[in-house]
């Protein structure tokens, strides 16, 4: 119990099989020849490390010979080798036979130290089916800022430089702004006040004047513009209503008398007859009021 | 008074449990030299009354390795057949040959000279492993039937016996 809780505690970092340390191998280095060069025969991401070479030949050689065969990369930073593995085959060694070596590599030299690889043969002799393959390991976090997920991953804070504050302008200080900062001697501006209110003020009606006759131009234009506009719209009303008489239609025809007489005389009407001299009669009265005030 | 102390100093002793422990001792020995079958080997049958495995007459060589982690500590014996394990019943007397040699290695300067360092007794090739690392040995077998008569028809097959022999 006391483990499984130990080992629950125990700080991991979960990161995305991506990021996770993989191994690898080249091909043949010595396909195409008994030497290469390294960036044609292994990728190249960031963080891969070579751990070891694994050979094999046929040493080719007379049994009374002695043959020394160097499998090696030449330092590509500097002088010497970076992998240098030698078989030495004694004299009494006999020719055919093979040999099969697998040469683990001091770890933590970088990709870039390995230059030039070849096969060197001292001696009177050679090698036959060469078969050079390197083996790598690589880590993709082997920089922790290459991807969040990394462990170590430090987020990208900028650098912010100190600064003296004494050693920054100060304005209030510069001799050129205190001198534009300094106060005016009152003589020398009143006396220009005075200058440029009587240039303003002359300046001022001549705008005025030069306003007023351009809106008295402005006015008249308009005027003439507006009777111009209401000339146009009365044509064009007086057109649109006249149309409507040129088309009317008056029926025709004619209208024959549908009242007829048959005694030809017609009897006054005593009731009106009534009416009227009672009008007549209260006519008469009214006026003969008048003249008797 | 003496007495009586005495007699309790008896008593006491002779009340004193008495423990017998037995202290196991155990071991483990790993072998230094390991013997494996790189290669199985084939019969080919380039006429009627012979089979080997030499490849110019359509037969596979048998190869064995010996991985040694203790040098100059073992022998290896490789004997290549003298009779087929399993096979048809034969119509005459074979006759055996056969012959081991080194076919790689893994150091060539302490291991170049197993080849010619070598002792053979009959069908038996012994080396002498000087050296650690791993050594490959590959073996012919050649059979061939009494009289020149064919071989009955059938499945042949036959042992190679490798062993490591401590010093």
């Amino acid at each position: 119990m006391l483990l499984a809780v130990l080992v629950f505690s125990l700080p991991y970092y979960s990161y995305s099989n991506d990021l996770r340390p993989y191994h690898g191998s080249s091909t043949n280095a010595a396909a195409n020849g008994n030497t290469w060069a390294m960036e044609n025969i292994l990728p190249n991401p960031p963080g891969l490390e070579i751990n070891g070479v694994i050979y094999n030949y046929v040493i080719d050689k007379n049994v009374d010979d002695s043959v020394k065969v160097h499998i090696q990369n030449e330092n590509a930073n500097g002088t010497g080798y970076v992998f240098r593995e030698t078989d030495e085959w004694k004299s009494g060694s006999l020719g055919g036979t093979e040999i099969k070596k697998a040469v683990p590599i001091v770890p933590n030299i970088p990709r870039s130290a390995f230059g030039e690889g070849s096969i060197d043969i001292e001696g009177p002799g050679s090698v036959l089916d060469p078969n050079v393959v390197y083996t790598y390991r690589v880590d993709p976090c082997f920089d922790p800022q290459f991807d969040p997920g990394c462990p170590g991953y430090k987020p990208f804070i900028p650098e912010i430089p100190e600064v003296d504050p004494n050693s920054l302008y100060n304005a209030l200080e510069d001799e050129a702004v205190k001198i534009a900062t300094a106060e005016t001697k009152s003589e020398l501006y009143e006396k220009d006040d005075e200058q440029v209110e009587s240039k303003e003020n002359e300046e001022d009606k001549e705008k005025i004047r030069l306003e007023k006759t351009l809106s008295a131009v402005d006015n008249s234009e308009l005027f003439v513009n507006a009777f111009v506009q209401s000339r146009i719209l009365t044509q064009i009303n007086d057109a649109i209503q006249m149309k409507k008489y040129y088309a009317a239609n008056i029926s025709g025809g004619v209208y024959k008398e549908t009242q007829s007489l048959f005694d030809k005389k017609i009897d006054d009407n005593k009731r009106g007859l009534r009416n009227g001299l009672a009008q007549q009669l209260l006519h008469e009265k009214m006026i003969g009021m008048q003249y008797e005030k | 008074m003496f007495k009586k102390t005495t007699l309790i100093g008896i008593i006491g002793f002779s009340c004193l449990p008495v423990y017998a422990v037995d202290v196991p001792i155990s071991g483990n020995v790993q072998s230094r030299c390991i013997i494996t079958t790189d290669t199985p080997g084939v019969y080919g049958n380039p006429n009627a009354y012979t089979l080997t495995t030499s490849a110019a007459d359509g037969g596979v060589q048998p190869i064995v390795r010996f991985d040694v982690s203790l040098g100059d500590a073992y022998y290896a014996q490789i004997t290549t057949p003298t009779q087929f394990s399993s096979s048809p019943a034969l119509n005459d007397t074979v006759t055996w040959t056969g012959s081991t040699q080194v076919s790689t290695v893994s150091d060539a300067t302490n291991m170049g000279d197993y080849e010619t360092n070598k002792v053979t007794f009959g069908q038996t090739t012994q080396y002498d492993l000087t050296a650690t690392g791993s050594t490959w040995f590959k073996s012919t077998s050649v059979a061939v039937n009494g009289g020149n008569k064919a071989f009955p028809s059938g499945s042949y097959s036959a042992i190679i016996e490798a062993v490591c022999i401590a010093k």
